[in-house]
């Protein structure tokens, strides 16, 4: 026993110890980094990186996107915030309550690696004064959201709602499947209307804004259950053999 | 010596933590977010003109021009008017994209965006005697309404005449 002490707490043995500490440390990150592919901005690799982008599309055109570079140089191509409805209105008109306007949403996989996404999208009124100003201070809480009438689509068949983070203001919408580089999702939303219950209360309705805001997040295919439980921090369980995504 | 051991443990418990913080934050993640909007203008400040100074001019015509105009930020409108007289005198009504309803008024063909006029309609009493006193009246009031612009299910305009703004 008294030998076996020695033995332990000889410094070569404590040497010894700490290289296979060492070793073992350098071994699991290899395992890693070969089973999840990392990105973080301030992360410094020396295996090849690969490049994850996702693009918010409008009527088909995109307005608004990050791509990371295929090369690690913490550098990307990015087009944040972009803008939404510029077109919605035909030149030589105005803004008719009750008509229905067309704005088509969808997701593209802009970058080289497979992802999953999810899309919130935030719909309320601002005095245009002070959100000119003031962009987070403007919100006019007492009018109705649920007058911005947009028109969610493709619900259960490729979008689940997430019914635990939405609210009146808010719809948090996960796309059901991987989505592959290079692909498109099935539109999400297709159409806005603003209801023509707001000239029934003109006074608080003349000179308010509405504001239709929507968040695209990404998150690589690898892992998917734990990168999308730390990037996002909701519970998912991902078919392994389908790819499918569902909400725990 | 036991300093040196104490300090290789301590060492290497620091790495395998370090290590654990490294793979918990580097996932591969990206976004893209857009937003946008509309000030809504609900100005009804519907202004009728052809009255006063318009109605003497032309009077010697026995004709009033009406013009109705939507305000700079008014929201796009249907508009109808029909004018009334004295029994005595008929009237007769004339102009451009004015067409006339069933029930006595008289509907602009267009729809009125803030900013813009309706072309003349003109009004124009019949049946004047032939001796016409400096004195007599013709009292000739126009009335107008106006009403939003509502859209059915597939888009298409349409004017709901239950729900106007009236004008005189």
């Amino acid at each position: 026993m008294k030998k076996l002490k020695n033995i332990l707490l000889s410094p070569r043995t404590n040497l010894a110890a700490f290289i296979m500490v060492v070793v073992l440390i350098l071994c699991a990150t290899i395992g890693a980094a070969s089973a999840a592919m990392y990105i973080f901005e301030t992360y410094n690799s020396r295996v090849q990186m690969f490049d994850i982008g996702v693009s918010l599309l409008e009527n088909g055109e995109r307005v608004s996107w990050r791509d990371y570079g295929s090369v690690d140089d913490g550098k990307w191509d990015a087009n944040i915030p972009g803008v939404l409805l510029s077109n919605m209105i035909p030149k030589g008109e105005q803004l008719a309550l009750g008509k229905t306007y067309q704005e088509e949403l969808n997701v593209r996989n802009s970058g080289s690696i497979n992802q999953y996404v999810r899309v919130s999208v935030y719909k309320y009124w601002v005095d245009p004064d002070k959100f000119a100003k003031d962009p987070d201070n403007a919100k006019l809480l007492d009018l109705d959201s649920s007058y911005i009438d947009l028109h969610l689509t493709n619900l259960d068949s490729a979008w689940i709602i997430d019914t635990n983070a939405s609210t009146s203001e808010r719809t948090v919408l996960y796309y059901n499947r991987l989505l592959n580089s290079g692909d498109e999702t099935p539109l999400f939303a297709d159409k806005v209307t603003i209801s023509s219950a707001c000239r029934k209360e003109k006074a608080a309705y003349n000179g308010a804004q509405f504001r239709i805001e929507v968040h695209v997040d990404a998150v690589q295919e690898n892992n998917a259950e734990a990168a999308i439980l730390s990037a996002w921090g909701r519970n998912v369980v991902v078919d392994e053999e389908t790819g499918t995504l569902n909400l725990r | 010596m036991k300093k040196k051991s104490i300090f290789l443990f301590v060492l290497s418990i620091a790495l395998i933590f370090a290590t654990s913080i490294n793979s918990a934050l580097a996932y591969f993640t990206t976004y893209a977010e857009a937003s946008g909007g509309y000030t809504l203008h609900l100005g009804g400040g519907y202004v009728i003109t052809g009255g006063g100074q318009d109605i003497k001019e032309e009077f010697s015509d026995w004709t009033k021009r009406v013009t109705i105009t939507n305000d700079p930020d008014g929201q796009p409108v249907f508009v109808r008017a029909r004018a009334f007289s004295g029994s005595e005198y008929s009237l007769s009504y004339a102009g451009d994209d004015w067409t006339a309803g069933e029930d006595g008024y008289w509907y602009y063909d267009r729809i009125l965006n803030g900013g813009e006029n309706t072309t003349e309609l003109r009004v124009r009493i019949e049946d004047i005697p032939a001796d016409v006193d400096i004195g007599d009246h013709f009292n000739v009031v126009v009335i107008y309404e106006t009403t939003p612009v509502a859209y059915d299910e597939n888009g298409n305009p349409y004017a709901d005449w239950n729900s106007t703004l009236e004008g005189e």
